[in-house]
């Protein structure tokens, strides 16, 4: 058997049935993936149609209706079925037992049954656009959502049950790093990825609880009327913002900790220095997930809620600040006097710092609430959110795919177009998301099809960029998975950027079917570039 | 699937070390999921502990409508639900599969001692028209001044529907324990199913006993 | 698996003992009027009971100390999601502008109007047949 045709787990045990079936941890994870993927198109298509309707003022494309549907839709699959579930899902699945050198998680079968609730959920949320679509935002707002004769309660369902299969990978993934670490390998010794893995985890177990008892009670508000909601019935709607955003704040932590995992691999093995200050990234990961907790109300700044409850929500919200600088400023110091190269990984890190820095510095604008006040429910806040789960999530996301693409399926992308595209997704992000601050600042609300003519400049400009934002990322993607038809192969032993966890060091490209031919035994720490020279084996 | 080391017990899976770290991993993992379980009734308690507050007179007196023998009854059902449950773990940490089976059976009973009590409960609340939301039609000499009492009643059965499916749930996995334990899958050596069904089925009591006072005493 | 703690069936049967016994308590306690602080002691005796539970039935007391973590992790965000909830629905209204917010909730729902009144067994009773009945009960 030559050294290409190695046995690994993409080619071994073969068959259909070898798939649907499979309780390996990387089947899995690419099954997440493609999927996510297909929903992020799809999410992504709907923002492309809403950009284009609004180039000009007036419904051009396509109605009010329409454009009701295609925002909620868009909301809720990029937020329910890409990004809460596909990042951890994907990469997390393939990754997080190969970094703490186990042969699957704790519970391959829950792993498996995790993918099919996932799917059976997303079957719902498809009958919902078949059938016409929901129009109440992706937030369900009481009381126009007991209220819409739109597809509510198919959504909400769907989401219910995709809860269940977020609560069952959160759970395997605590156990796994819990449990299944090998000896030796000690929590200051995890790569940060881990960690990051298990705060996500930790706040999925926590908060997705209250997210599907919350839509059960919506879904009973509209067969029963049970009133708790309903001011009409003595209930009150305000509370049902509370009872969603104590799930969905945490939930924008579901969304970004995984990202801020990613950067915190990406950038020290690119930069060929050890990271600093390792233990600050670690413990800030723990304290975001659980500040994340304790701040959901400043979402419901113009809801009528207290305005002592105003205070103390803002007054939290300012420390969710520290932590996340404290990440920022780390990863900087990293880099700064190390051996920075530019690959395809390094500039989506890049462009992440970037990105999400601007994401977080307006998060503190909106945190105070006599400017949120003013820019609540505008372009601003669509802007400040678009920068935060696009530019963070979804670039670190893309730019742990390169890091990761050479390990997990043992092909090699063409690093020049992954450059260029991922230049592409920078401008196009700015040249879309920018002008929305602006638009925002000066009034433009959310949610509406059409616009006066003084927003016709900014909004022209935003849909042009959208369009290069759009093409970038489909050039992106589609230059990873031709590297996959292509099949132009590393070399199974390579490392292609020099890095030192587990999945580098220890194991084949892409890995055995049992992660690891022999137990591995740790001889470093994951980021010991002070100590240990790893040579990078791959050159294009 | 291969296995490491022939000597090796047949309920150890292959990516475990041993049987302790699989057992531990088990255990842990039904604690993080006993986690998800109570910040599900919490979502439902906070509901209750919201409107309680705001409609404090409604609640003391719609609470007298509920029947609190009925209520004790099914607290001390519970309870010995929850002894019998940990006297068939204990059993059959001792090896005695005949006790065990037994206990458990016993406790398959109780449960559905709870839930018959719950419908004598439930079909007298649907007879006078105590229900939930909209459907709330009791206007009885003893809750013609209630303000709202609707809520008080779709918190009462959200919240003892919700327990009372996880009885039923729970009565299925123990259906499912006194099959397994009865063929001799579970022995002294290995019976972790029957623990994390344990402690699923006492954090079933302990919900209960929170209910209990707060919907049939104190309203 | 030998090495697992064995509970004595002692400790089984007292705490069993004490749960029933607890439950009689808090039964009878509420009888007797103490004002708010009924609730107080209500919720108390259902700790003690939890505890008992969660400690000696479910093991908690002789397991890894990561299993209670688990647990009291679980009520610490309960007590989050319920207290921040409630910095909102105690104070609402609390800038005392508009005194129609300051209680949102308290109007009757419109259906009660519609509703016939009824008998203990929820039958409508008719008010002009049965006026001594409506009488006693309403004045």
């Amino acid at each position: 058997m030559s050294e290409n045709t190695k046995q690994n787990y993409l080619n071994h045990p073969k068959g259909i049935m070898s798939w649907l079936l499979t309780l390996d941890h990387k089947r899995i994870g690419l099954m997440y993936l493609f999927s996510g993927i297909l929903f992020f198109f799809l999410g992504g298509l709907l923002a492309l149609v809403m950009r284009f309707e609004l180039a000009a003022p007036g419904n051009d494309i396509i109605s009010n209706e329409v454009y009701n549907n295609a925002y909620t839709l868009h909301g809720a699959i990029m937020i329910f079925l890409f990004i809460i579930p596909a990042i951890p899902g994907a990469l997390g699945n393939i990754l997080l037992p190969l970094m703490v050198g186990a042969k699957d998680v704790a519970f391959p079968r829950l792993n498996l049954a995790s993918f099919y609730i996932y799917s059976f959920g997303a079957l719902f949320a498809m009958y919902t656009i078949i059938n016409g679509g929901v129009d109440t935002g992706w937030t369900f707002y009481t009381p126009y959502s007991t209220q819409s004769t739109s597809n509510v309660v198919p959504m909400t369902l769907g989401i219910f049950i995709i809860g269940f299969s977020s609560i069952l990978t959160g759970l395997n993934f605590i156990a796994t790093v819990h449990k299944m670490r090998i000896p030796g390998l000690t929590w200051y010794k995890l790569p940060l990825f881990v960690w990051a893995l298990y705060g996500t985890s930790l706040v999925q177990i926590t908060a997705t609880p209250v997210l599907a008892i919350t839509m059960v009670l919506l879904m009973l508000e509209r067969f029963l009327g049970i009133g708790i909601f309903d001011p009409a019935l003595g209930g009150d709607p305000v509370l049902y913002q509370h009872f969603f955003w104590f799930y969905s704040h945490p939930a924008v932590y579901i969304m970004i900790l995984p990202a801020f995992g990613i950067i915190s691999e990406i950038i020290p093995v690119h930069s060929r220095k050890k990271i600093w200050g390792y233990k600050f990234i670690a413990y800030s990961t723990l304290s975001i997930a659980f500040i994340g907790f304790l701040v959901w109300g400043h979402h419901m700044f113009t809801s009528g809620q207290s305005v002592f409850s105003q205070i103390v929500f803002s007054f939290i919200t300012y420390f969710v600040g520290i932590p996340t600088g404290v990440k920022i400023f780390s990863w900087i110091l990293t880099m700064y006097k190390g051996q920075v190269s530019f690959t395809p990984p390094m500039f989506y890190a890049l462009a992440f710092l970037f990105l999400f820095t601007i994401g977080g510095l307006t998060g503190i604008f909106l945190g105070a609430v006599a400017l949120d006040i003013h820019l609540h429910d505008t372009y601003f806040v669509v802007a400040h959110f678009h920068y935060v789960m696009q530019g963070g999530t979804i670039v670190a996301f893309l730019g742990g795919l390169h890091h990761w693409w050479p390990k997990s399926f043992g092909v090699m992308y063409n690093q020049t177009i992954a450059n260029i595209a991922a230049l592409g997704v920078f401008i196009g992000f700015n040249g879309t998301f920018f002008p929305q601050f602006l638009l925002g600042l000066r009034g433009m609300p959310r949610r509406y099809a059409t616009y006066d003519e003084q927003f016709v400049e900014l909004h022209s400009y935003s849909t042009f960029w959208s369009g290069i934002l759009g093409i970038s990322i489909f050039i992106a993607v589609m230059n990873l998975f031709w590297s996959f038809i292509k099949k132009n192969k590393v070399d199974p032993g390579s490392n292609p950027w020099g890095g030192m966890t587990l999945e580098w060091t220890h194991t084949s490209s892409p890995p055995h079917p049992h992660n690891f031919e022999e137990e591995p035994v740790l001889q470093h720490g994951p980021y010991d570039y002070d100590k240990v020279i790893v040579e990078k084996t791959y050159n294009k | 699937m291969e296995h490491h080391n022939p000597d090796s017990p047949s309920h150890l899976k292959h990516y475990f070390h041993d049987v302790n770290q699989q057992y531990e991993t088990s255990k842990f993992a039904m604690w993080a999921f006993i986690l998800t379980e109570v910040l599900t009734f919490a979502g439902l308690f906070v509901a209750y502990i919201v409107y309680r507050s705001w409609y404090p007179d409604m609640f003391v007196d719609a609470h007298k409508l509920l029947d609190v023998n009925k209520g004790l009854m099914n607290t001390i059902v519970l309870i010995t639900s929850s002894l019998t449950m940990a006297l068939a773990i204990w059993a059959i940490q001792k090896n005695n599969k005949k006790l065990s089976v037994l206990m458990l059976v016993a406790t398959f009973i109780f449960a559905l001692v709870f839930l018959g009590i719950k419908y004598l409960e439930y079909s007298h609340k649907f007879e006078v028209g105590q229900l939930p939301g909209e459907f709330y039609s009791y206007m009885g000499p003893d809750a013609v001044h209630l303000n709202n009492p609707h809520i008080f009643f779709s918190i009462y059965f959200i919240m003892t529907g919700l327990h009372g499916l996880h009885v039923a749930i729970g009565m299925g996995l123990i259906a499912w324990l006194i099959y397994s334990t009865q063929k001799g899958n579970l022995t002294s050596e290995y019976y972790t199913p029957m623990e994390m069904i344990g402690i699923f089925w006492h954090l079933v009591d302990l919900i209960w006993i929170y209910l209990f006072p707060l919907f049939y005493l104190i309203g | 698996m030998s090495e697992h703690h064995i509970t004595p069936l002692r400790t089984y049967l007292i705490i069993a003992a004490s749960l029933l016994f607890l439950s009689g308590v808090t039964v009878w306690v509420s009888y007797i009027d103490l004002g708010s602080f009924n609730i107080v002691l209500a919720m108390f005796v259902a700790t003690v009971k939890a505890s008992l539970v969660a400690f000696f039935f479910m093991h908690l007391l002789w397991d890894d100390k990561k299993n209670l973590t688990m647990f009291l992790m679980s009520l610490m965000f309960f007590g989050i999601f319920v207290t921040i909830t409630m910095l909102d629905t105690e104070f609402r209204g609390d800038l005392g502008l508009n005194p129609e917010t300051k209680d949102p909730i308290n109007k009757r729902a419109a259906f009660y109007d519609t509703l016939p009144l009824t008998d203990t067994h929820g039958h409508p009773v008719d008010e002009h047949s049965d006026k001594h009945h409506e009488d006693k009960d309403h004045h």
